[in-house]
């Protein structure tokens, strides 16, 4: 190999390579290296998309944005959402896929789970096989502030006034946070449940017979065993805590609203584009975007780096 | 320190399945007992509910003076060796250690004491701060005896704990076991699949079959009267021949005639098994160890009253300080119920040479190394007459065992 550059099996070997690399890096390229790129060439433009005619202003788009009072409250938002969406249902589904696969004790010499969890296992997914939009219409229901609404109806039961779930502004990004989680927490229920089965049972009986109650199996065995997997969770948890754009869209009052108290960037973006046919700024917002998910993705992988776990 | 015992132990499955079937057994202050048999046939099930990680579905188990049917794991003061070890994979070996001794809120210095104290017996001193992908398998092997050992339990429970070792080390492994155990002198229960291992380890042996206890015993009586067809065949190795066989009594004495052969049968043999007489002129199965053959020729001297056998050699097995001689004899192998359970167990080859002899029974003897027989060539063998075992054809039970007579 080290003689010629081009002998024939050298040929053969990297047109082997190539021919597999080449469809893959093409769509790669095509649908997402250059709609990046291009989008920061827009950025530096006063384009609006509809005329090919457009001036390069410089950083202009990007000075404006950093002025900007709506970008500001939305990326607060996604700070907020990140903060507390991804704990909040890492924990639900790390609690419920415990219970589900070994919170019941032995029977005939497995470790089960709580009475009828395959059955909750069905419901615990249910919202997962939903389309978002649906979930969003749904809870538009639920969340209705009127007194017939499903939940102020419940509450009314109780005595409760009627709760503006999604109307008053300190209140409706809570609990927009909450139907996330609630979106959210079968997925992550099924994804624990695959990590926790891929521990071998001795393990967790070794423990058993080393004394472990049921809180010591859970923090001392269980978690660090299936840390791995909720790691991932964690990153997935976190992209999907920039984007939010479809349950904010159909659930939000007045899009983002009430008076912004919502909005998140993609949900801008879009405004941006489609509504104001700002091109030039709202590919600028994007850059920003990128910006903000690359370098969470950066912190979370040097954050997290721990050595694998071999049984 | 205490003594285990199970009366009248059931273990019955979803379904119906019996694993275990009525199982008796005492296991004494101290005692090394192994729980040996086929796969399935219950013994790991019985291990498992004495430490608690199966239901019991009838009889009562005892530890010490404690009946611990319905006491958890934990309460049961027993410590376990897992097959896979089962070490925490997240932990060092000294954590790995401490774990249990923690749980039990022992005192800081104390589990240090113990840890060192075992890490020290195991030699695993060097590694303690390693986790356990960085260690070979006979060191984690010997860190999951270790977190048996620092708990100081009435009981060791040992689940095949070797068999994931390679041979070597197995063996090598098996003789710091009995080290260990002298050392330690903590009853222990070891269940295994490997005669080998059971025959070296245990003070007594358990044989299990389907569930069903079939005899409890030091290894050398295992071995010299087996209760049945099934223990004969399943201990030992190679396993013991049979064939079928009629007891004869002529003028010359009491012989067993088989395949064309006609071997004189001692009359220590009728006064040591009560009832053989009534045998006389009726089919038997005869079994004959493949240890208590010998080549004519490398016995000479000592073969004063032994009987001669004429065979050919087929196949030889030269393994150094000994060859296996295997060489058919003109009558149909022994269809039994309990010698095809014991011999689908066995060695794979064993099996698949089955077909090649057609209807004639292959079997094997084990001869002086300085025989020099040659596969094809005529061999003279000695048989030891003393040590031929006979069985009742229909039920397998050992003619005049102490522990039939009666059945």
């Amino acid at each position: 190999m080290r003689r010629g550059r081009l002998t024939p099996g050298a040929v053969r070997k990297w047109g082997f390579i190539a021919s597999f690399l080449a469809a893959p890096l093409a769509i790669y390229i095509i649908f997402f290296v250059s709609p990046n790129l291009q989008a920061l060439q827009l950025a530096l433009t006063n384009s609006r998309g509809i005329s090919p005619d457009f001036q390069y202003v410089g950083f202009e788009n990007f000075t404006r944005l950093f002025g900007d009072e709506v970008f500001w409250a939305a990326v607060r938002h996604h700070g907020l959402i990140l903060l507390v969406m991804p704990l909040v249902t890492i924990v639900i589904a790390l609690f419920f896929s415990f219970l589900l696969n070994l919170g019941g004790g032995q029977r005939n010499g497995q470790l089960t789970g709580v009475w009828g969890s395959s059955f909750y296992k069905v419901v615990f997914f249910f919202p997962q096989v939903l389309a978002v939009v649906i979930v969003g219409v749904l809870f538009q229901a639920v969340l209705n502030p009127q007194k017939s609404g499903i939940l102020n109806s419940v509450l009314g039961w109780f005595g409760v006034d009627p709760v503006g779930w999604l109307i008053k502004p300190d209140l409706a990004l809570w609990t927009i946070i909450g139907v996330m989680v609630w979106q959210g927490v079968g997925f992550y229920v099924v994804l624990f449940s695959a990590g926790m089965a891929g521990v071998p049972k001795e393990i967790f009986e070794a423990a058993a017979l080393d004394g472990a109650n049921r809180f010591t199996l859970f923090f001392k065995i269980t978690l660090p065993l299936v840390w791995n997997t909720v790691q991932v969770g964690w990153v997935y948890l976190g992209i999907a805590a920039f984007d939010a754009f479809a349950l904010v869209q159909v659930l939000s009052i007045d899009r983002g609203g009430p008076d912004n108290a919502t909005t998140v960037l993609p949900l801008e973006i879009f405004r941006q584009t489609f509504t104001y046919y700002r091109f030039g700024y709202a590919s600028a917002m994007g850059v920003a975007l990128v910006f903000l998910v690359l370098t969470f993705a950066a912190l979370t992988l040097r954050v997290t780096r721990r050595e694998r776990i071999e049984y | 320190m205490a003594s285990i015992v199970l009366n009248n132990v059931d273990k019955i499955y979803a379904g119906g399945v019996k694993a275990v079937n009525g199982l008796n057994l005492e296991i004494k202050d101290g005692e090394f007992m192994v729980l040996v048999g086929p796969s399935g046939c219950g013994k790991s099930t019985a291990l498992r509910m004495i430490a608690g990680l199966e239901d019991i579905s009838g009889g009562e188990i005892v530890i010490g003076d404690r009946v611990v049917n319905h006491l958890p794991p934990k309460d049961r003061d027993i410590a376990m060796v897992f097959q896979n070890y089962a070490l925490y994979p997240h932990m060092t070996v000294e954590e790995n250690l401490a774990f249990g001794l923690k749980l039990r809120k022992m005192s800081k210095p104390e589990i240090a004491k113990r840890v060192n104290e075992a890490a020290k017996m195991l030699g695993l001193e060097q590694y303690l701060k390693r986790k356990p992908a960085a260690l070979s398998g006979g060191q984690r092997q010997r860190v999951a005896m270790g977190r048996a050992i620092v708990r100081e339990p009435q009981a060791f429970l040992m689940d095949e704990p070797l068999s994931n070792l390679d041979a070597k080390l197995r063996v090598s492994m098996r003789a710091s076991l009995n080290q260990l155990h002298e050392r330690l002198g903590v009853t222990t229960v070891y269940v295994t699949h490997d005669q080998v291992e059971a025959m070296t380890l245990g003070d007594r042996v358990c044989v299990l079959r389907d569930g069903i206890l079939q005899q409890v015993d030091t290894p050398q009586n295992l071995f010299d009267k087996p209760v049945n067809l099934f223990v004969a065949g399943f201990m030992g190795s190679p396993s013991m021949n049979f064939t079928y066989a009629e007891l004869v009594r002529d003028g010359a004495g009491a012989a067993v005639a088989f395949a064309g052969y006609k071997l004189p049968v001692p009359d220590t043999a009728f006064a040591e098994k009560a009832g053989l007489e009534r045998y006389i002129g009726k089919r038997i199965i005869l079994g004959i160890r493949p240890s208590d053959f010998e080549d004519a020729v490398a016995a000479n001297g000592a073969s004063a009253g032994w009987a001669r056998v004429p065979v050919k050699a087929n196949v030889t097995e030269e393994l150094g300080s000994e060859i296996n001689v295997l060489f058919t004899i003109d009558a149909p192998p022994v269809e039994h119920k309990d010698t095809v359970a014991a011999a689908n167990d066995g060695d794979e080859e064993e099996a698949a040479a089955l077909p090649l002899t057609g209807d004639k029974s292959l079997w094997t003897a084990r001869v002086n190394a300085r025989s020099h027989v040659r596969p094809g060539q005529n061999i003279e063998l000695v048989v030891d007459t003393h040590n031929l075992h006979f069985f009742d054809v229909e039920s397998g039970l050992s003619i005049g065992h102490p522990a039939n007579v009666g059945r």
